[in-house]
């Protein structure tokens, strides 16, 4: 007995995922979309934090209306399961036998208190693959560390370095380590299961998620380690680019405030921009830095009587690096992202019809639509437990009068 | 886990990691190059003791073998296609049709290699109406949504100091090429997997990117925080040597954070004790209905900052761990390098520079048990320009006249 199977390269693979938020369930979202059975677990205790924060629904906050929980949870079937008592506990051990992976979370440490770690799965089912999953790791002094990607954040050095010189650092939007995490996290998971094909072996990978963003700082951080100087925030400046920013514009609606970002790599995408502003275009990079102030300037007179959308078309006309800084309605009318089928609506017994993001990835020989929306708090509680544990009425009223469901 | 499969990577600077996190996972990953070298061999920074070398590269390379092969030139695609009899994957990052021109194209290769996955990562994607747009770290993260959030509200949106976009692009590569793999052990065919970095920004929004199309407004800039329908969160706080990330907010996801906070004011004499019987997990709803005091959490609010605001990062982060609270220092560059959390994972890793320099690096991002077994780390340093001509070639089969000949000839 079980769940119906998916379809897709990893259809008949089990995973069972109590992570939460953003960084681990994303990895499980994208496992259910190209075929996994993947059940969420949620703890009935503390609602899961993606349920709580926006983009929702009509702007109506609620635990059923988080497009972002929506996003991240598409395609999965969903438990409540309180692993604070035993019978959740049972019921979770019973399921990781079940699953080829398990995808967890927790603050080190919170597990093993259970007895439901890696370390003791592995007893009951030597061949599973676990994701542990936290901001800094199962080990070391911080390793107690909870939080958000914020905190995160903050601890893999990306807070700092978004922002002006002059000022407090603006930081990038949201929790940024929980962006780069799930692509190493999925990555080395698909690797650990294709390993365990050839050789029956488990794998348990301990994901730092900080250390995840850090590999997106490398260049920075070998810099400095090894007696280079520490990168500091510094704008829009790039070392190697001039001109290089974000320049104003106007909206069609003639409302001030629109944006578009412009990048000149080369000397020959300078003379063709130089010659849009009438500008001297045998300027080479040295020159131009010297004389930035004044090229932005210019660049912002000149942006500054057009629309965004028409600067953006004209620039990459002349082969010159640029976009408007798009908005969220600009991205659903985005021709390009149109192209790409990326937004995907699916049928919603609450909303009638709810939008997720499709896959980061277009494979030409196995296209996917994920197969249903995120489940609502313990949707398949019952199918779950009958389906897969096969548990008679009884005993799934007797779990539920324990308390390990609500 | 990977070291049955074969890589051939033909990415410059604006797909380079994605073969790493391969390698790294223990697949042959060969960094193919033209004779001249790649261009991501220019990209900044420059090591401080040897200026000409690119720390950029160096940072993307490790872990892979190196060669050169000039695919501009009918000898050199032969010679590609040769190593390709070998290869599992291929991984590029050209300009849009740069590799059709060159008869390299997916649907070129696809007909000689059906098992071959060829994954191409680009700006928009392999084919739409901005196929063709030329991109650059900064459009690319206008396009996806995140840079119109991130900022100043008084300043233009600004983008991270150390470029991000292809990093993600590659990250989804290297996952994508991992699905494509699974789908190859089903079906016994190679596909082509097409990475929008566009497509891969979007994600840096925490779903923002859906905004609109579910009837809610746009989040806002805001430095060290953001604005939602012009209120202001900030999500930062100063305190005596730099920053911290501070999330302070009632209700059933964060509101015991609060409470723990609490506790640690009323420690420390800066909050009256009877603050101890609120509860912020349900204080929201009761504040909404007059049940509470809406004054009481702002006031804690300011408390708090003023607390935090004598203290350092490091005391902060103690207290944090201590009392469980929804806080981090802000850490610099210096501070990550000097980080006892890091050194104690080992997360850097020294290793030999083919000239016989140490140079420490990030280590890989995954601390992963295999069977129980700690998993070698990837001790390969960065290849020099076709450092590896010669084992690879002969790896072939390739002759050393043959290699010689193919040298003089500027082939590779």
């Amino acid at each position: 007995m079980t769940l119906p199977d998916g379809v897709g390269p990893l259809a008949g693979v089990k995973i069972l995922d109590l992570s939460w938020i953003v960084a681990g369930p994303t990895v499980g979202r994208a496992m259910a979309d190209y075929g996994a059975t993947v059940i969420r677990v949620e703890s009935p205790a503390r609602v899961d934090t993606a349920r709580v924060v926006g983009p929702f629904h009509g702007e109506e906050p609620g635990v059923e209306n988080s497009g972002l929980y929506g996003n991240v949870n598409a395609g999965k079937w969903g438990l409540t399961l309180d692993l604070r008592v035993p019978g959740g506990q049972d019921i979770f051990r019973r399921l990781a036998v079940w699953a080829d992976i398990v995808c967890e979370s927790f603050t080190a440490g919170v597990l093993a208190r259970w007895q439901l770690d890696y370390s003791h799965l592995r007893e009951l089912k030597p061949e599973l693959i676990m994701l542990s999953s936290t901001l800094l790791g199962q080990n070391g002094p911080y390793n107690q560390v909870s939080g958000f990607g914020s905190q995160g954040a903050g601890m893999a050095g990306i807070q700092d370095l978004a922002g002006w010189p002059d000022r407090a650092p603006a930081g990038p939007f949201g929790p940024y380590t929980d962006y780069p995490a799930p692509r190493f996290a999925l990555t080395a998971l698909l690797a650990a299961l294709d390993h365990r094909y050839r050789t029956g072996e488990g794998v348990f990978i301990d994901q730092a998620q900080a250390e995840g963003s850090m590999q997106l700082l490398a260049p920075a951080l070998i810099d400095y380690k090894n007696g280079g100087p520490a990168l500091e925030r510094r704008g829009n400046d790039d070392p190697q680019m001039c001109p290089h920013g974000v320049y104003p514009c106007f909206l069609p609606d003639g409302r001030e405030e629109s944006w578009v970002a412009l990048a000149v790599a080369t000397d020959e995408q300078w003379s063709r921009l130089a010659d849009l502003l009438g500008a001297d275009g045998s300027l080479s990079f040295e020159q131009r830095r010297q004389r930035q102030p004044e090229i932005d300037a210019a660049l912002s007179g000149w942006t500054s009587s057009r629309l965004a959308a028409a600067v953006e078309e004209t620039l990459q006309a002349a082969g010159v690096s640029a976009h408007r800084l798009s908005t969220t309605e600009d991205a659903a009318n985005d021709p390009q992202l149109a192209h790409r089928n990326h937004f995907r609506r699916l049928p919603h017994s609450l909303h009638g019809e709810t939008v997720v993001e499709g896959p980061r990835y277009i494979l030409s020989d196995t296209p996917i639509q994920p197969a249903r929306p995120a489940p609502q708090y313990g949707e398949h509680n019952v199918l779950i437990l009958k389906d897969v544990l096969g548990l008679s009425e009884a005993e799934i009223g007797e779990l539920a009068a324990s308390g390990a469901l609500s | 886990m990977l070291s049955p499969y074969r890589i051939i990577d033909l990415t410059d600077e604006r797909g380079v990691l994605a073969g790493q996190m391969l390698a790294d996972l223990g697949a042959d990953v060969i960094q193919v190059e033209p004779p001249t070298g790649s261009t991501g061999r220019g990209i900044a920074p420059f090591f401080a003791d040897h200026p000409g070398e690119s720390i950029y590269w160096a940072a993307y390379t490790r872990g892979k073998r190196g060669i050169t092969c000039d695919l501009s030139a009918p000898r050199g695609r032969d010679l590609l296609l040769r190593l390709l009899e070998t290869a599992d994957f291929l991984i590029e990052s050209s300009d849009i049709g740069v590799m059709a021109e060159l008869g390299l194209d997916y649907e070129a290769l696809h007909e000689r290699f059906p098992k071959l996955i060829y994954t191409s990562i680009s700006a928009f994607g392999q084919t739409g109406p901005k196929a063709h747009y030329v991109g650059s770290d900064l459009a690319i993260w206008a396009a996806g949504t995140p840079l119109l959030m991130s900022g100043d509200d008084d300043r233009a949106p600004v983008r991270i100091s150390q470029p991000q976009a292809w990093g993600h692009a590659s990250g989804d590569a290297a996952g994508g090429s991992m699905l494509a793999l699974h789908a190859r052990h089903q079906s016994g065919r190679g596909q082509h997997v097409d990475i929008s970095a566009q497509v891969s920004a979007a994600q840096a929004t925490l779903a923002q990117v859906l905004a609109h199309q579910l009837g809610a407004a746009d989040p806002e800039r805001y430095g060290g925080g953001v604005k939602i329908r012009g209120q202001a969160i900030r999500g930062t706080a100063d305190v005596a040597d730099g920053y911290i990330v501070l999330l302070m907010g009632p209700g059933p996801a964060v509101g015991h954070f609060a409470n723990h906070a609490v506790k640690w004011l009323v420690d420390i004499g800066a909050a009256e004790p009877e603050l101890l019987d609120e509860d912020f997990v349900t204080y929201a709803d009761r504040a909404a209905t007059g049940k509470a005091d809406p004054a009481l959490f702002p006031r804690i609010q300011d408390i708090m900052r003023d607390a935090v605001a004598t203290r350092t990062k490091q005391q902060m982060l103690d207290i944090s761990i201590e009392y469980d609270l929804l806080l981090a220092p802000v850490l610099d560059i210096v501070d990550l390098g000097n980080s006892p959390q890091l050194g104690h994972r080992s997360f850097w890793q020294e290793l030999e520079h083919t000239d016989g320099r140490r140079v420490t690096y990030p280590g890989p991002p995954l601390n992963i048990l295999v069977d129980g077994e700690q998993q070698g780390i990837c001790r390969r340093p960065p290849p020099e320009l076709g450092q590896h001509n010669a084992e690879v070639y002969t790896e072939l089969g390739l002759s050393s006249v043959d290699i010689d000949r193919l040298r003089s000839e500027g082939t590779i």
